[in-house]
């Protein structure tokens, strides 16, 4: 079984060090306790849930088995989780209403979109990718990302963005979910499990913002202090 | 195929471009961030400056406002209660020679009436003008503050220096620390119900320091600043403070009463010469 591992490392190498180095902020967010700060502790059940989806999706793809069900299943998951993080983040209540209720509405839209593109469940090799809901959240977390930012910049109340911890969250999703952006609903549309589309090295691009992201993460929950983030 | 190529390289630059633009949005807030941070310091800069030389201006007032009173006190009052107390000794002979005991009494009284007036007004216009700090240093203004204090109250006072010889600093500092010694322990007077006070003052190469301890009812510090209790007293001595970069903190000894120190950072000696005792200059004071 390792070898089977191996091999497909050694085949795809960005994909797999992207599901890998989610073990890197996962291990500086217990090592730094951030998880004591309510969107910390979101962003760490957060990086768990990928781990555990992006392992299952390496077992899967390394034995040949189609793992687009996961990665349908774990959008909406992803956006209720990085969106409860940004809940507790934000000062103004009207942000934080919007954002509830857009995790509600995307929760169901992505629910139709799965049930729309895939009405038989039984056949996973005939499994497509859902449509719009990867494009939509990643145009949702940009949003939600640069109203945060914007929030920030009126408030004025962080004086060095460099030691305050989520600003350096939100750049490594900002840059993640822009990498997907345009490349998402292309490869949605077109992929299919039996039938992947080739597009060269474009298809590794939000691969390798996905580890530049979660780089981005890592340098902000390595400047966490409990103490001093309490009175920003 | 070729339409595959043209979506790779589609593709590629629609991506490249996200990431540009999302990487210079990042980049456009903490410039701008730092840029507002700097603004919002400078004005800030520009406003502590401007308090400090309004409650320095109003200081300074203040100080030229005592010259004056004790200017007049001792120039006009004093010098027409000298006249009146050699009219009354004048009096006092022709009265003697008539022998009328009930004028001499009368006499005796005024006499010792315009004696008392006199040293009243001697009193008000040391308290007004501390010459003894201005002619000999802190210490032995302290020292005198002290001496009158005990004079009139049951009160014992103790008051110790780091060195014997304690180096004369700048007339604002001197004058600071006396104006705060003075609030300090008439607080405790009227406030603490203490029987002893401690006045300690220790220099060293960059602070002067002051403290005054007393074994009265004391205070609760936290208490006073977060339900901004603080009185003028307290405010005053924290204005005075601020204009000499100085600091105060309030401590609750665990045996009781209170202790207050001040600091204030060691300033260049000025070259002005201290102000004569008597008489006093008409001109407005700069300290």
């Amino acid at each position: 079984m390792i070898e089977i591992y191996i091999s497909f490392c050694q085949k795809h190498t960005f994909i797999c060090i992207a599901v890998f180095i989610t073990f890197i902020p996962l291990i500086v967010s217990l090592f730094k306790k951030t998880y004591r700060e309510a969107s910390f502790s979101s962003l760490l059940i957060y990086l768990i849930t990928k781990l555990v989806i992006d392992l299952t999706m390496f077992h899967f793809a390394s034995i040949k088995q189609s793992t687009v069900v996961y990665y349908n299943i774990s959008i909406p998951v992803y956006y209720a989780l990085i969106g409860s993080m940004f809940y507790h983040k934000f000062e103004t209540t009207r942000y934080k209403k919007w954002l509830i209720w857009s995790i509600g509405l995307f929760t169901l839209f992505s629910i139709w979109d799965m049930v729309y593109i895939n009405p038989e469940f039984s056949n996973l090799h005939e499994q497509q990718l859902v449509f719009y809901s990867g494009t939509v959240l990643s145009l949702l977390m940009i949003f939600w990302i640069l109203l945060y930012l914007y929030e920030i910049m009126l408030l004025l109340k962080i004086p060095n963005l460099l030691n305050f911890p989520f600003f350096w969250v939100c750049s490594g999703f900002l840059l993640y979910f822009s990498s997907l952006v345009c490349i998402a609903p292309v490869l949605h549309y077109a992929e299919k499990w039996n039938n992947p589309l080739d597009i060269g090295f474009v298809y590794y691009v939000p691969y390798i913002f996905e580890i530049v992201c979660a780089i981005f993460i890592s340098v902000g929950l390595w400047n966490f202090s409990f103490e001093s983030y309490a009175k920003q | 195929m070729q339409n595959s190529e043209q979506m790779k390289w589609v593709l590629l630059i629609a991506s490249l471009a996200m990431i540009l633009m999302s990487f210079f949005v990042i980049l456009f807030i903490m410039y701008y961030q730092k840029r507002r941070f700097e603004e919002e310091k400078k004005l800030n800069d520009i406003e502590k400056n401007y308090n400090r030389l309004l409650l320095d201006t109003a200081l300074n007032s203040e100080e030229t406002e005592r010259r004056r009173i004790a200017q007049d006190l001792h120039d006009d009052i004093g010098t027409m209660l000298s006249l009146t107390k050699l009219s009354l000794n004048q009096l006092n002979k022709m009265i003697s020679k008539n022998g009328d005991e009930k004028e001499e009494s009368i006499m005796k009284k005024s006499q010792s009436l315009v004696e008392e007036t006199i040293l009243h007004v001697r009193r008000i216009t040391r308290d007004l003008v501390p010459t003894t700090l201005e002619r000999f240093g802190l210490l032995e203004a302290i020292e005198e503050f002290i001496d009158k204090l005990e004079e009139d109250n049951s009160l014992i006072i103790s008051f110790h220096a780091n060195t014997e010889e304690f180096p004369r600093q700048g007339q604002k500092l001197e004058l600071t620390l006396y104006r705060i010694m003075q609030e300090l322990v008439n607080n405790a007077i009227k406030h603490a119900s203490c029987s002893k006070i401690e006045i300690v003052l220790e220099t060293n190469d960059r602070f002067v320091s002051l403290r005054v301890t007393d074994n009265g009812v004391g205070f609760d510090p936290e208490k006073i600043k977060e339900n901004n209790l603080a009185g003028l007293g307290l405010l005053g001595i924290e204005s005075r403070l601020a204009i000499v970069n100085g600091t105060v903190q309030y401590e609750k000894p665990l045996k009781g009463g209170s202790s207050a120190l001040a600091q204030i950072p060691v300033m260049p000696l000025s070259e002005n010469k201290p102000e004569p005792l008597h008489p006093f200059r008409r001109e407005r004071v700069n300290i």
